[in-house]
């Protein structure tokens, strides 16, 4: 009994002090965020994802494992990622690392370096720092294309859904890239869809919807974050020479 | 600030305060020290296009020299410099940084360092080649430490 009234009121005091430290005042809240642009992306942006996302958002799109057809999971079985740590130009078949691939959409945002949308009146540009990557994403109207010739990056089609979500559907792929860093496969028959979402002026919020009725048996779906970085520019990362010998750094 | 655990480029966003005993050992210098810094093991480093299988990332080695080159290019920006060793020979070292366009962010130009500078290094050793490191701290000729990362 004693031994209970005991826990009792230790519980309470759990409690109490909980609620204290609950009740502690914050750090001072920033000041409030400006309001997004109507209908515009330009600028130079950088993934940047919360925290809790960092433990798999810099080599793939969600904590689980997609839902992959038996094709795509011989496919995944091969796949000899370059994560992990311990890896060389010998033990890994990353088609980026190797063969200076171009990473393909969505693979490309998993490289840790900005892009930048240029606006113009037919088609947005988005540009990646990385190996000098490039989108064209059309904003004349025109239909997602329904037989596009292969491609590394895809053709893009985007249209404004309100002032501050623009939704991207991209088709017309080969099957030379991963999905993702840790090698998960598409085919031919891969449709992106991103969904970049202007929260405010400074942030961006891209919802992605990847689907391939060969690859996947379901779609899969992520979201990730960028930060606007009003102060930089895009320079060049080539993936070329140098690159792919680790030997010259070692002169 | 990230500290991604599985890209590769992501993690070179990883500062760390270099421990106390660093500092005290780096007035001390030329001197190579070798420590374990369980806290970059514990931080799953990977490295741009050659894995950490290149370097071992449990061990941080500390070196005071004194430039020779600084290579300002893509991928990697390479760092040169001359140490003399507890003999007092001079012996040849080479450093490893991020990006050139991340060090830019960063405030760097090709002219950041010059032979010359007198700069003090610490980083993770190359396997085969241990006078190679990848820097995660260098403190130049004006006695602070340089930033390494892109905001």
């Amino acid at each position: 009994m004693a031994r209970s009234l005991v826990l009792a009121i230790a519980i309470a005091a759990l409690a109490w002090a909980t609620s204290v430290c609950a009740q502690a005042p914050a750090r001072p809240s920033p000041a409030p965020a400006a309001a997004a642009p109507a209908r515009d992306l330009a600028g130079v942006w950088m993934i940047r994802n919360p925290a809790g996302m960092r433990g798999y958002a810099g080599a793939t799109f969600t904590k689980e494992e997609p839902e992959m057809t038996p094709w795509a999971q011989a496919k995944y079985k091969e796949a000899r990622n370059s994560n992990g740590g311990q890896y060389d130009l010998e033990t890994t078949n990353d088609p980026v690392l190797t063969k200076c691939y171009p990473p393909g959409t969505p693979r490309v945002y998993f490289h840790p370096y900005p892009f930048e949308f240029i606006s113009t009146p037919k088609y947005l540009l988005m540009i990646f720092e990385y190996d000098h990557m490039m989108r064209r994403i059309y904003t004349d109207g025109r239909p997602v294309p329904q037989d596009p010739d292969p491609s590394w990056m895809g053709n893009s089609v985007g249209r404004w859904e309100n002032n501050t979500t623009f939704v991207v559907e991209t088709v017309g792929f080969n099957e030379k890239t991963w999905i993702d860093r840790l090698g998960h496969p598409h085919s031919t028959e891969l449709h992106v869809t991103e969904r970049f979402r202007r929260t405010d002026r400074d942030h961006l919020q891209i919802d992605f919807i990847i689907q391939d009725p060969k690859a996947l048996l379901k779609p899969w779906t992520s979201t990730f974050y960028a930060e606007l970085r009003p102060e930089w520019e895009l320079g060049e990362i080539s993936c070329s020479g140098d690159y792919l010998e680790f030997k010259t750094f070692e002169k | 600030m990230n500290f991604d655990t599985l890209s590769v480029e992501w993690d070179n966003t990883l500062p760390q305060e270099e421990p106390t005993l660093m500092n005290v050992l780096r007035r001390t210098l030329p001197i190579l020290v070798v420590s374990i810094a369980a806290v970059f093991s514990a931080s799953g480093l990977v490295f741009a296009h050659h894995g950490a299988a290149a370097f071992i990332t449990d061990q941080t080695v500390t070196v005071k020299g004194t430039v020779t080159e600084l290579v300002y290019m893509n991928p990697h920006v390479q760092v040169y410099w001359e140490s003399k060793n507890d003999k007092g020979v001079s012996e040849k070292w080479q450093g490893e940084l991020t990006a050139p366009n991340k060090l830019t962010r960063a405030g760097w130009t090709k002219r950041t360092l010059k032979p010359g500078d007198q700069i003090t290094v610490s980083g993770n050793p190359n396997k085969n080649s241990p006078h190679t490191i990848y820097i995660r701290k260098l403190i130049g000729p004006d006695g602070n430490s340089l930033p390494l990362f892109e905001d």
